[in-house]
């Protein structure tokens, strides 16, 4: 039976049980758009961080005191919660001297309570330099002006806050800029408004953002005179990776560390970063997609269901066409191009759906939700997987049946009552 | 053309064999037209099954034009059943839902004649039956009759050596089933071997010879002398 006869024969076959071919091929339907849907979302989110991290700068390498665990970014130690004192101010001042760097910025970090009049809230706080706002790409404000190396230097009490925690101590009638609020009881001049607000890079909320010199944070906030994260940004004509290994030859020699692999830092770079970032929302969208993959699973077994109901259905049809010459490969053939019919047709429409539900919540958070800068993706792998997994999916449920076809007696399938 | 010689066949059932044929010898020749009768567990619908390739034998020799069948696996069979033999059944075996075109086609999508050439061995084969007005009718709305003229279209489309009727009256009231009978009749004048399979001795004597099987043996094996001419119903 030639490949034209047999589709033929399998559309008309699906044709006779229209609703039947439907509510068979729903199952297929919602597994891969489903599918579709988890790997679609899974990728813009995946070009929604790497953006944000990118957004900042692909020069710059961010030391972290602890030792490297594996190559992953976060220091083991600093997970726990447990403090490493390995970054100085002496670090600071000899990478500073590097021609190959133009800034090191070194960071505090702790949480506590910000007081204005009767409104306050607690959140995380940042104590730097200067550069802070070059490095981060936050020089933009919406009011004010950026705290100066002398404030750094002199230790001024001044700070740089976001612009939802502006809204949440002053309201929008005070204009927050020489108004003076407390921060873990210490009294601070906010000089200036940060413009951006949503989320910044590691998930940083921007709009709550409170930045201060960090003389007054390692001082009178912590006590504590070495630092939690070093931020470097390489002059662009270098290579990143010669910048990185001049820096950890600087560390290693100002912590007298012989023994590379006793490194008492983590030195990564942007690129480091967004390629560990890149695989942590990979691994989850394979993770998403293989929840999804169930419910094709499901579909696919409604097909080997439905297929077995319609071989022994049409039993005494088998029985006809192997008299009047069909050969086993012929039968087998036409069940298996109905089976893959269904789950193909309905892999098309999942794809289609699946599309078109992503379509919508493009929609929806880039007109409601426009900080998000939420993109369209329709990654090809999904519309590949979707296609090639229906089919596959339809031989493989299908040909169980079809092979019960096959092999049906032919005598006995002509009794079949 | 048809040859069989010392042919068995036994059914394994649970371990006790249960014999169908037991030792049937016979030979067929071109163009004859041929009745087995017997009654029902004679072996006589084992002994078609066997004679149109729908079942093997246990022993002894089959030889169809010449080949023996012990030389053929099951798709060399297939293909000779589909270019030599055409198939009518008791029961009709129409597709219900497919148009009486479709149902006569179903031989064809085994075949190796191309597409472009079968719409006119087709439309032949219906019009040979009378149902030229049917064409494209669904199976399920036409009467019993209609049905096995359909079937008889379908078993003559790929233009076959030999016909195989099972019980092709046996459905049918006294009209039609003699209609049917005209039409096989005519069939065998036009040079075409018909092998007949009834219990019915009204039916069988359409043939110019009838073999009588009994116990899984030939009873008797004799020409003769025909009472029901063809009634020129055949177009």
């Amino acid at each position: 039976m030639v490949f034209r006869d047999a589709f033929k024969t399998a559309t008309r076959s699906l044709a006779h049980g229209k609703m039947r071919s439907v509510l068979t091929m729903l199952g297929i339907v919602i597994g891969i758009a489903s599918v579709i849907v988890l790997m679609s979302i899974g990728r813009s989110a995946q070009d929604l961080i790497l953006g944000q991290v990118q957004s900042v700068g692909s020069n710059l390498i961010i030391v972290i005191p602890g030792a490297p665990n594996n190559g992953r970014f976060s220091s083991p130690a600093a997970a726990q919660g447990i403090v490493v004192t390995s970054l100085q101010q002496r670090d600071v001042d000899t990478l500073s001297q590097e021609p190959s760097i133009d800034y090191v910025v070194p960071e505090v970090r702790g949480q506590a309570e910000v007081v204005y009049g009767n409104n306050n809230t607690t959140i995380g706080y940042t104590g730097s330099t200067a550069d802070f706002f070059q490095v981060s790409n936050l020089t933009d404000l919406s009011e004010g002006a950026l705290f100066t190396k002398s404030d750094v230097d002199s230790g001024n009490h001044v700070v740089i806050i976001g612009p939802t925690l502006a809204h949440t101590l002053f309201g929008s009638s005070i204009d927050p800029v020489g108004k003076t609020i407390r921060v873990k009881n210490v009294s601070f001049r906010v000089v200036g408004v940060l413009k951006k607000g949503g989320t910044g890079v590691f998930g940083v909320d921007l709009g709550n953002l409170v930045v201060m010199p960090i003389t007054v944070a390692q001082r009178q906030l912590l006590g504590i005179n070495y630092f939690n994260v070093i931020i470097a940004q390489a002059d662009a004509q270098y290579d990143i990776n010669f910048v990185k290994n001049r820096m950890t030859a600087v560390l290693e020699r100002n912590h007298a560390i012989t023994d590379s692999n006793k490194d008492d830092f983590t030195i990564d770079t942007q690129a480091d970063i967004l390629s560990i970032l890149g695989s942590i929302t990979s691994v989850l969208t394979i993770f998403l997609a293989a929840i999804a993959s169930i419910s094709l699973i499901v579909g696919g077994i409604g097909i080997m269901n439905i297929m077995l109901v319609s071989v022994t259905e049409r039993t005494r049809e088998i029985g006809l066409r192997k008299a009047v010459g069909a050969t086993n490969k012929d039968i087998q053939q036409q069940f298996l191009i109905e089976s893959v019919l269904l789950t193909f047709t309905g892999g098309i429409v999942g794809l289609v759906a699946g599309a078109g539900i992503v379509g919508l919540i493009y929609l929806v958070l880039s007109n409601f939700y426009t900080s998000l800068a939420w993109q369209f993706a329709l990654p090809f792998s999904a519309i590949a997987l979707a296609v090639g997994v229906s089919t596959i999916a339809g031989i493989v449920f299908g040909i169980y049946p079809a092979r019960k076809a096959a092999r049906k007696n032919p005598i006995e399938a002509l009794r079949y009552e | 053309m048809i040859e069989v010689r010392d042919l068995r066949k036994e059914y394994r059932d649970e371990e006790t064999p249960t014999p169908a044929l037991r030792g049937v010898t016979f030979s067929i020749e071109q163009g004859e037209f041929v009745s087995i009768m017997g009654p029902s567990g004679s072996g006589k619908s084992t002994l078609l099954q066997i004679l149109s390739f729908l079942d093997r034998p246990t022993g002894g020799r089959y030889t169809f034009q010449g080949k023996s069948i012990d030389d053929m696996d099951d798709q060399a069979l297939a293909h000779m059943r589909n270019k030599t033999m055409g198939f009518v059944f008791q029961s009709f075996n129409l597709l219900a839902r497919l148009s009486v075109y479709d149902n006569v086609e179903i031989p064809l999508l085994y075949s190796s004649l191309p597409s472009a050439k079968r719409k006119k061995s087709i439309e032949n084969a219906i019009t040979s039956v009378g149902l030229t007005e049917k064409l494209y009718v669904e199976a399920a709305r036409l009467s019993g009759g209609q049905k096995q003229r359909v079937a008889i279209a379908r078993a003559l489309v790929t233009d076959p050596d030999v016909i195989f009727a099972d019980e092709p009256t046996g459905n049918l009231d006294s009209q039609s089933g003699l209609q049917v009978m005209d039409i096989l009749s005519s069939l065998h004048q036009k040079g075409r071997t018909v092998i007949l399979v009834t219990h019915e001795t009204q039916t069988a004597e359409f043939a110019n010879r009838i073999i009588h099987i009994k116990d899984g043996m030939v009873e008797s094996d004799a020409a003769i002398t025909r009472h029901h001419p063809p009634r020129g119903a055949l177009k």
